[in-house]
């Protein structure tokens, strides 16, 4: 089988420095990769290179085995990439329905968009979506006034409606309460082996609770690959947390 | 699928409606031809929140399509005017072009002065009502490809378009020979449509725009509650996020940009039918920007609030011009209602009312609609 997402030595050269340096990994159909990294390690810089948002200046990005590498963003997103930045970002405007909605449409053109009811299949799968996040409660509200851990979880809820193949999530539980970062671990759970995931996170705690197999970053290379207790113990990553005696 | 909010919606649109086409009950011709006025600036806001309120983007040039549509109108209704049969030959020839030929130019709509042969097609009036519409459509397309391909956004949309309606002003102005300058397009023939010619001051003039607004207003409404409408809004929040669902968002900013050109255009070419000319003043700055006020001030997230603000606006200071001593006063009365209503009412008149609603609605509303979603 191919693997859902392959990176082949993929680099990004900004005038002369190299943020991401040669990476190639294989992440496998329904697989749940973590990155690790310390700051400035280039994990945010990949998964710009894999979605488009920075164009690689060398190597491939291979989806679902078909080549995307130096598509347009949205181009790149059809092709089933689905991703959450660091910041969440929803439709404040909106209510929480109709941001799902919006991340439902199967088809992206003006045209086919002028329409106004969804179908059966896809009302059920909203109610579906908007049970897995919790927010069943606030479908009606506006996702401006959500709270912050709300907010995650419906950007989380639009990247399962949208049913992307393959979803980069960078530090999904950035700025939760515990409660909330336990909530986060078990909705991306829910998300394995449906989707195939990278997750980049610095909460080891919680990288426990999710990861499978974890890749690290440094200085823009793979520095090693491995499970959860192989990484812990690798004593050039250690090194390269110098000062936070390993991975905390 | 009609709970009390999305009724009380339909109910203000159909009331606006009946109220629309009552008028003439009540008015005599002089003053339904000067509403009929204020219901084209009603069309002008109601196109200035379809891209303002529901895309984001702020149009400070939208006088340009409203300019487009009323000089295409006019070019048609000039040719039928009675001066321009008369000018010794067998095609039409605007007047004005007489006294701008350049001795010994043949007497031809052809080629009597230069360019003027762009004026042959409008012999036909339905050019000019063709034109009016799909020319500012098609450029706004264009613009909105080049534009919003570029990713450009938020005030630099604004000063791009703002600068291209004074290009276009400065180009009307200067081809006299072809344009009448300064002096605009006047002494205007009447459009005539299966026989009945429409008086401006006749009561069907006034339904043709009253018509005309309602059925505007009800497809826009529309336009914006479809799939696509709540995408555009989505582009509006955050055109990353929804660049990243896939969506071309350049296609949807373009696509309501273009939709908002033609209602502007249609605008312009109704306020010809009504006022009888066309003037370069439509392509001045200030007036693009008093159709921005009207939008903020009815509500630039309503297309029925933006079309009641502009039309509300208009009658006041119709009512006020009739007091010599605030005639001076208008022009910082209306810059003081924008700013009261920006810092106070941020949603303008209809989203104060809007919210009235909700809170009287209250609870059975939220009720109701889930409901509806249940189903
Ligand atoms: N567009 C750019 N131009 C120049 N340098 C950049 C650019 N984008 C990122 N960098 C640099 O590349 C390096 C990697 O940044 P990146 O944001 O990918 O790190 P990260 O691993 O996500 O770190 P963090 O954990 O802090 O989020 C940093 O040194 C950053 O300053
Ligand atoms: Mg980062």
């Amino acid at each position: 089988m191919t693997a859902a997402l392959m990176l082949d030595g993929l680099a990004v050269d900004f005038s002369g420095f190299r943020a991401v340096d040669g990476v190639s990994m294989a992440v496998e159909q329904g697989e749940l990769r973590v990155l690790l990294g310390a700051n400035g390690a280039g994990k945010t810089t990949l998964m710009d290179l894999i979605s488009g948002k920075t164009r690689a200046t060398e190597g491939k990005v291979l989806v679902q085995g078909r080549d995307v590498t130096g598509l347009r963003e949205h181009r790149i997103a059809r092709a089933g990439v689905g991703r959450k930045f660091q910041i969440p970002s929803v439709f404040s405007g909106l209510t929480v329905r109709q941001n799902l909605e919006v991340a439902q449409s199967k088809r992206p053109s003006v045209w086919s968009n002028l329409r106004f009811a969804l179908g059966m299949s896809e009302k059920a799968r909203l109610g579906e979506v908007l049970e897995l996040i919790g927010l069943e409660a606030e479908a009606e509200r506006e996702a401006g006034l959500l709270s912050h851990g709300q907010t995650q979880w419906l950007e989380l809820g639009m990247l399962m409606i949208q049913d992307a193949s393959v979803i980069l999530l960078d530090e999904p539980t950035a700025g939760m309460t515990q409660g909330e970062t336990a909530k986060t671990a078990e909705i991306i759970n829910r998300l394995k082996g449906r989707h195939t995931l990278l997750v980049v996170e610095h909460d080891m705690a919680f990288v426990r609770d999710i990861a499978e197999r974890i890749t690290v970053l440094h200085l823009g290379r793979v520095l090693a690959e491995g499970n959860v207790a192989f990484i812990e113990n690798h004593p050039e990553v250690k090194a390269a947390y110098l000062g936070k005696q390993g991975i905390a | 699928m009609a709970g009390p909010l999305t009724n009380y919606r339909f109910w203000a649109y159909a009331g606006f409606a009946i109220l629309l086409l009552a008028l003439p009950l009540v008015g005599d011709e002089f003053w339904l031809n000067r509403v009929a006025k204020y219901l084209c600036y009603g069309m002008l806001g109601a196109a200035v929140a379809l891209t303002w309120g529901y895309a984001g983007v702020l149009n400070l040039g939208q006088g340009l399509f409203f300019g487009i549509g009323a000089y295409a109108m006019a070019m048609a209704l000039k040719l039928k005017s009675y001066t321009s049969l008369q000018q010794g030959s067998d095609q039409p020839v605007p007047d004005f072009m007489l006294w701008n030929a350049q001795p010994g130019a043949p007497t031809e709509l052809c080629c009597i002065t230069p360019g003027s042969w762009m004026w042959l097609p409008f012999q036909w009036q339905w050019t000019g009502v063709i034109v009016a519409v799909v020319l500012p459509a098609i450029l706004a397309g264009i613009m909105g490809r080049i534009i919003f391909g570029q990713r450009i956004s938020g005030v630099f949309v604004s000063i791009i378009t703002l600068a291209l309606v004074l290009l276009v002003r400065l180009v009307v102005t200067d081809a006299q020979p072809l344009t009448n300058g300064f002096n605009g397009l006047t002494d205007l023939g009447w459009l005539t449509v299966f026989g009945h010619e429409f008086d401006p001051y006749a009561k069907g003039t006034y339904y043709l725009v009253a018509v005309a607004l309602i059925l505007v207003l009800g497809l826009s409404r529309l336009l914006v509650a479809t799939r696509a409408g709540t995408i555009l809004q989505a582009t509006r929040d955050s055109d990353t996020r929804a660049l990243y669902l896939g969506y071309d968002v350049p296609a949807y900013q373009t696509f309501f940009f273009a939709v908002s050109a033609a209602i502007a255009g249609l605008a312009g070419m109704l306020y010809v039918i009504v006022s009888e000319f066309a003037s370069p003043s439509f392509l001045e700055l200030s007036f693009s920007i008093t159709m921005v006020v009207w939008a903020a001030v009815g509500g630039r997230g309503s297309i029925l609030g933006a079309a009641v603000g502009a039309i509300l606006i208009n009658m006041i200071e119709a009512h006020v011009s009739e007091t010599e001593s605030l005639v001076e006063a208008w022009k910082a009365i209306i810059g003081l209602l924008f700013v009261v209503t920006v810092i106070y009412l941020p949603k303008g008149l209809a989203g104060f009312a809007h919210e009235r609603i909700a809170r009287l609605a209250g609870p059975r509303a939220a009720l109701q609609l889930k409901e509806e979603a249940g189903q």
